[in-house]
């Protein structure tokens, strides 16, 4: 299998990106005598029954990438009513949405943003899409036990742990200030109006709002990561400890990082923390 | 959304009589109804120099009743320019008795006769008794105005053709009144609807996810309407378009309220064409344009080849090549029949009167057999009503001297009158690489071995192909004959061709290598140093997108192409000068949502891709994940760590290895019962169970609606035709799993079948959580325990050494082994739950095995502009202006013409460089060398260095291991982080890199050569 030396320029300057300036909650994987072995990993966004979950993304590279998109499935186990049981993601953007300007991170972050809205009426699982529908509550408890048993490590695995790139030493990159995309816009596979009948409190509550199947989203916004995942309350504990942490980073990255900070600065009940992610991602 | 309606199709006893075994691809173009018309039409074909015996061809290729041939004349030397079923050998025989016999054997379904004349004897009103389309190849305009006056007045297609040189012209007249039936070939649009307005200009809502692609014009009919019934199975409506989502259907005030529902289908309507007879058309013609960048020239050969036809029956012969005074009178005449007739069209004609070259007859003769099939079968929009056609552009640079035209009594005298002999030099020694040898390669090398193209000195053809022949091959690829079935496709095509044109023997060289990297010690250095062009005749995307790099590489020129049905396509790829292949792709098929697939199919290629699946699912996946299991040490810790499935894995290898193994074929057909029961009752059930069909969506509409249609379970009935055959193809699939022998009495099905005990079904409930140790459990935190006691159930691998099943490999063109059965009667068993219209198995059978349709006058046509943009690579032309892309649809019928997208000019540190351009590094430099050449020369920072799939080094790699590789020259420090050796055989490698300049901005640079 070979890919035009295009497009793997392409994807090797889509990678240093990823690994240099990470969207928020997510890492890539890659394999040095493969890069087309790629393997993406999805941290569970605050605020969904996937937090403390890390999920990883694989995918596979086809000749006609990227007039075609990459084959994507997750490779840990998820309940969720856009997944199915052999990780298969049900996704208008891998699919008849694709656009040969998409790349990994344009597929990570529209994954992640699935997780946070789920989408019941194309569900490849349809007792997960059952359970959306009709119990949320159940849905969630459901969804919070496999994320505990399946995707939650004893510790948080390292691509989360160190800031990109600190020991290159003889690279010009590391003085580079970090590369950003383009913001590209997400086509969310669902009108984010999630029909839940749950009148429980948050993190459960139903978003009202946001009739808008389009979010705009810059990929570069944090290369910040947390020490430890599990200690976190909020997601604002992350995003706080992690601005020293970032001290390696550019100029750049550390601004826009606090920009974040500063716009999610005030605590939150669910609904707002599940707006919050969204708007992070 | 129902993007491609099948319609299906009852099988008579007629279209029984349709052997689609040759003519499968063919009848994807055509369909069966247009077949069996086209199989009562008697063809008579006048005149059999090049021209002719190409239609001819085409036709005998594509099935019609009978093909009759008229041309009493004695072949000549110079007939052999382009007719490529006479030899030397028949030389003063008549043309169409010396055709007869190699014509009538390529297609034994159609007859080939001659109708009896003695030469100087011209086709006479007589003769053309009882045929329903006669085609007159360069006959004069008064014997085509007698021929025509006749055939108008009398229901007979006509049609009139000739080719001079670089030109073709072609006129047509169908009659007064000519039904045509179906003027586009595109499958009828169809999609869902949300909403219809009650209204005098009643407006139709399509559900918002795809456009509903109808025109102004069009017709429509509905059916599935809820409310405003009246609309269903109505006569088809007149659509005007109001946006890509709505549409209105005129009044429908008086119809009931629409309530929710309803699949709009395009309904084809037949289209009347008013032909002028050519009396008639002379004096008005309408002109059908090739080349919108050529608009006057049509006009001027209208004029000009009248001239000529004047010109001979004044002199008794064609003006002589490139002879200034013939060309003269030629032009005198042309302008008193249209006094504003350029002089320059005109007079090239003159020049070029007697040229007869193989890429114009093929050009122009596969046109004209899709025009026959036209008026054989009303199948497509017919040609109205004149074209002319030219590639004057393919002339060499240097204009041809008049001494060099002249006829030297040799068989390229034809190529000679229009090139000069100097070119035919050129093309004598002219070195190609031919890159497959199916429809497109047989027609390639059938123009090369009449061009001439590698009979001299110094001339060569390589032909690869790694393909055998198979029957329906045989309906197009018109090199192959019944008894080569089996034989390597590039052998007996170089023999064929070098049969045409015994100059070509050893001259051809053939390879059974597919190309990639896996054959470049084949095609190596020394390879491409020795040829100087190559021309692909490929059928995937893969392999084009390889041989395009190896010719920037190589920097040589490539010729692409390719035929869907009636559409085909041309490139020209010239170093230096144009874009790549890769450059500008077309964009592949959207993919249908995994979940419409798998839960709401709607249209039956969801039904079909889900069938396809399953047959991977149920008789290859798991068997050859038993075979590995039972080969392969440690399977099962090695290969299950990462899949993230491992019990439903060890799971499925135990139900095929052990509690579901067979070992009678009646157990198979036991298993083949409760796979009905558990695909086509069961899953449903469970689905209905998950989504009742009153569930509500978020906003309280009805789940099941829209796109989604509610399912129903089947319940098993071995009198149901479509359940037995289910049941029939995968007992015996799953028999071939494991060597057992099969069977088809279905009596012996319908007995088991009907006396299986089916389990009762009790829906899964997914409100109850149940996490315990029997759930699948992923990567690291897997469960070892239960896997292992699923592990212990399993024999171990040595207790069965030598053991393996057999998995079944998917073929779609052997009617006898089940494939297409299954796969068709899983997918109508499954749109029978969803309530689907069901396709046929010849329809299923192109969209599981992902077939492209294809004819022979499409491929014919194609290659002839290839080889048009062939001469102009020969002659070295170097300015983009010169070479055409070409793009043809025979249905409509369209050409399209555009010049090639130059390529794209880049720059780095003030150096232009395009695609072409590369960065040459000798003895193997090692990678610190390498990143301190680009800092010292031009002042850029390497940030990333790769090597095919291998990330050789990156600022990510850490200083401990950048240490260890800078030092490393670059053919061990790819085999170092590949972890692979080089192959003895590479002398270069391809290594792309990432840089940035001072400020720290990307820079583009081309790709980097590394001799080692």
């Amino acid at each position: 299998m070979s890919l035009t030396p295009a497009t793997m320029r392409r994807l090797m300057r889509e990678l240093t990106e990823l690994r240099s300036s990470p969207p928020e909650g997510i890492r890539v994987v890659t394999n040095e005598d493969n890069m087309l072995d790629v393997t993406g990993i999805i941290e569970g966004p605050e605020g969904t029954p996937y937090a403390g979950g890390y999920f990883k993304v694989r995918f596979k590279f086809s000749e006609e990438f990227p007039a075609a998109p990459p084959k994507c499935w997750f490779a840990t186990k998820i309940f969720h009513p856009n997944v199915s049981n052999a990780g298969e993601i049900c996704v208008n953007t891998l699919k008849k949405d694709w656009k040969s300007t998409y790349g990994i991170g344009h597929i990570l972050v529209t994954v992640k943003c699935l997780l946070i809205y789920p989408n019941p009426e194309s569900a490849l699982d349809e007792e997960a899409g059952k359970l959306l529908l009709e119990d949320y509550d159940s849905y969630c408890s459901r969804a919070k036990l496999i994320t505990s048993v399946h995707a939650t490590p004893r510790t948080r695995p390292p691509e989360f742990e160190a800031p990109a790139s600190p020991e290159a030493s003889t690279s010009s990159i590391a003085d580079a200030p970090a590369i950003s995309l383009p913001p590209q816009p997400i086509t969310l596979p669902v009108p984010p109006s999630s029909p839940r009948k749950s009148t429980s409190p948050s993190p459960s509550q139903p978003l009202q709002e946001s009739t808008s199947n389009t979010l705009t989203t810059s990929l570069s916004s944090s290369s910040v990561s947390g020490k430890d995942g599990k200690d976190r309350v909020t997601p604002l504990g992350t995003a706080d400890s992690n601005v020293s942490s970032t001290a390696n980073t550019s100029t750049a990255a550390v601004t826009a990082a606090t920009k974040a900070v500063k716009r999610s600065a005030a605590p939150g009940t669910g609904l707002e923390k599940r707006k919050k992610a969204l708007k992070r991602l | 959304m129902t993007d491609t309606t099948i319609n299906t199709v009852k099988m008579d006893v007629d279209e029984a009589a349709i052997d689609e075994g040759l003519y499968s691809r063919q009848l994807y173009v055509l369909g069966h109804e247009a077949m069996k018309k086209m199989a009562a039409s008697n063809i008579l074909i006048v005149g059999l120099q090049g021209l002719g015996a190409e239609i001819a061809k085409n036709v005998c290729l594509a099935g019609v009743k009978s093909v009759t041939l008229y041309d009493p004349e004695p072949v000549t030397i110079q007939d052999l320019s382009t007719q490529y079923f006479l030899r030397e050998s028949d030389i003063g025989q008549s043309r169409a008795e010396a055709t007869f016999p190699r014509l009538a054997e390529l297609n034994v379904y159609v007859p080939v006769r001659v109708l009896k004349g003695t030469p100087g004897q011209e086709i006479s009103v007589d003769l053309i008794q009882g045929f329903q389309a006669v085609v007159l190849c360069g006959a004069s305009y008064n014997k085509q105005l007698e021929i025509n006056d006749w055939t108008h007045a009398n229901g007979v297609h006509f049609i009139a053709t000739e080719t001079r040189g670089l030109f073709g012209s072609i006129f047509t007249d169908f009659g007064p009144k000519f039904t045509c039936v179906d003027p586009t070939g595109e499958q009828p649009l169809s999609g869902i609807i949300t909403s219809v307005n009650k209204d005098h200009e009643g407006l139709v809502t399509c559900i918002d996810e795809t456009f509903h692609g109808l025109e102004d014009g069009n017709f429509v009919t509905f059916t599935e309407v809820q409310g405003m019934e009246e609309l269903n199975g109505c006569k088809p409506r007149k659509v005007t378009v109001k946006g890509p989502y709505t549409f209105e259907i005129g009044d429908t005030s008086n119809l009931g309220d629409y309530i929710r529902g309803g699949i709009f289908t395009q309904v084809k309507m037949p289209k009347i064409i008013e032909f002028k007879s050519l009396r008639e058309s002379l004096a008005s013609p309408e002109f059908f344009i090739t080349d919108f960048a050529k608009f006057e020239r049509p006009a001027a050969l209208h004029a000009g080849f009248q001239a000529l036809s004047q010109f001979k029956a004044q002199f008794g012969r064609l003006p002589r090549p490139r002879n200034p005074e013939d060309a003269k009178t030629v032009l005198a005449l042309a302008q008193k029949i249209d006094a504003d007739a350029d002089e320059k069209t005109v007079t090239e004609l003159a020049y070029q009167a007697t040229g007869d070259i193989a890429p114009i007859a093929a050009v122009i003769g596969g046109f004209v057999a899709q025009e026959v099939l036209k008026a054989c079968s009303a199948k497509f929009h017919p040609m109205v009503q004149h074209l002319y056609f030219d590639s004057l552009e393919s002339l060499p640079s240097t204009t041809p001297a008049e001494q060099d035209c002249q006829p030297i009594g040799s068989r390229y005298d034809g190529q000679i009158a229009v090139f000069g002999k100097t070119f035919q030099d050129k093309v004598a020694n002219h070195r190609q690489f031919l890159v497959g040898a199916g429809a497109i390669g047989c027609e390639m090398l059938k123009n090369w071995s009449m061009m001439g193209l590698a009979t001299g000195p110094n001339g060569i053809i390589h032909v690869t192909d790694l393909d055998t022949i198979e029957k329906s091959n045989l309906n197009r690829q018109f090199l192959f004959r019944a008894k080569d079935l089996g034989k390597f496709k590039s052998e007996v095509a170089a023999a064929a061709v070098a049969e045409m044109n015994p100059a070509l023997k050893g001259r051809i060289v053939c390879k059974q290598e597919p190309v990639g990297q896996g054959t470049e010690s084949v095609f190596n250095d020394d390879f491409f140093a020795g040829i100087d062009g190559v021309t692909n005749a490929l059928d995937n995307v893969a392999a084009r997108l390889y041989m395009d790099q190896r010719c920037i590489l190589y920097e040589k020129p490539l010729l692409e192409s390719g035929t869907m049905g009636t559409k085909g396509n041309m490139q020209v790829v010239v170093p230096h000068l144009t874009e790549s292949y890769a450059s500008s792709q077309d964009p592949p098929e959207k993919q249908t949502l995994s979940c419409t697939v798998k839960n709401f199919p709607n249209a039956i290629t969801h039904t079909i891709e889900w069938s396809r699946q399953e047959f991977d699912a149920m008789f290859v996946k798991p068997i050859e994940s038993v075979n590995q299991y039972l080969s392969e040490p440690n399977y099962l810790e090695n290969s299950l760590k990462y899949s993230g499935q491992q019990h439903d894995h060890v799971e499925q290898i135990v139900s095929y290895l052990v509690t579901n193994k067979p070992l009678t074929f009646e157990e198979c057909i036991v298993w083949a019962r409760l796979q009905f029961e558990e695909k086509f009752n069961n899953t449903i059930r469970q689905l209905l169970h998950s989504l009742p069909k009153d569930s509500l969506t978020s906003t309280g509409q009805p789940f099941w609606s829209g796109p989604k249609r509610a399912p129903d379970p089947l319940v098993f009935n071995s009198n149901d035709s479509t359940h037995l055959s289910f049941i029939i193809a995968a007992a015996n699939l799953h028999a071939f799993n494991y060597g057992l022998r099969g069977e088809t009495d279905p009596i012996i099905f319908k007995k088991v079948a009907d006396a299986v005990i089916v389990p009762e079904f009790s829906p899964r409930s997914g409100v109850k959580i149940q996490v315990n140790e029997n759930e699948p459990v992923a990567q690291s935190s897997a469960d070892p325990d239960d896997i292992s006691e699923l592990v212990k159930r399993l024999p171990s691998p040595s207790s069965l050494a030598g053991y393996r099943l057999t998995p079944v490999e998917f073929e779609k063109d052997d009617d006898t082994n089940h494939h297409i059965d299954f796969i068709t009667a899983a997918s109508n068993l499954r749109a029978m739950n969803y309530t689907i219209p069901i396709a046929d198995r010849h329809a299923t059978k192109q969209i599981a095995g992902k077939i492209i349709p294809a004819i022979a006058t499409t491929t014919a046509l194609v290659v002839g502009l290839v080889n048009l943009e062939l001469y102009k690579i020969i002659d070295g032309k170097n300015t983009i202006e010169e070479y055409k892309n070409g793009f043809i649809n025979l249905a409509l019928p369209f050409f399209g013409f555009s010049e090639p997208i130059a390529a794209k000019k880049n720059k780095y540190c003030g150096i232009d460089w395009t695609l072409w351009d590369r960065i040459e590094f000798k003895n193997d430099p090692t990678l610190k060398e390498f990143i301190a050449w680009f800092k010292s020369t031009h002042n850029l920072d390497v940030s990333m260095v790769s090597q095919g799939v291998s990330m050789l080094w990156s600022p990510f790699i850490g200083k401990q291991k950048s240490e260890q590789r800078l030092p490393m020259k670059f053919s061990k420090l790819v085999e170092f982080v590949s972890k692979k050796p080089i192959p003895p055989h590479t002398s270069h490698l391809l290594v792309e890199i990432l840089v940035s300049d001072e400020e720290g901005e990307d820079v583009e640079v081309p790709f980097i050569l590394i001799r080692i």
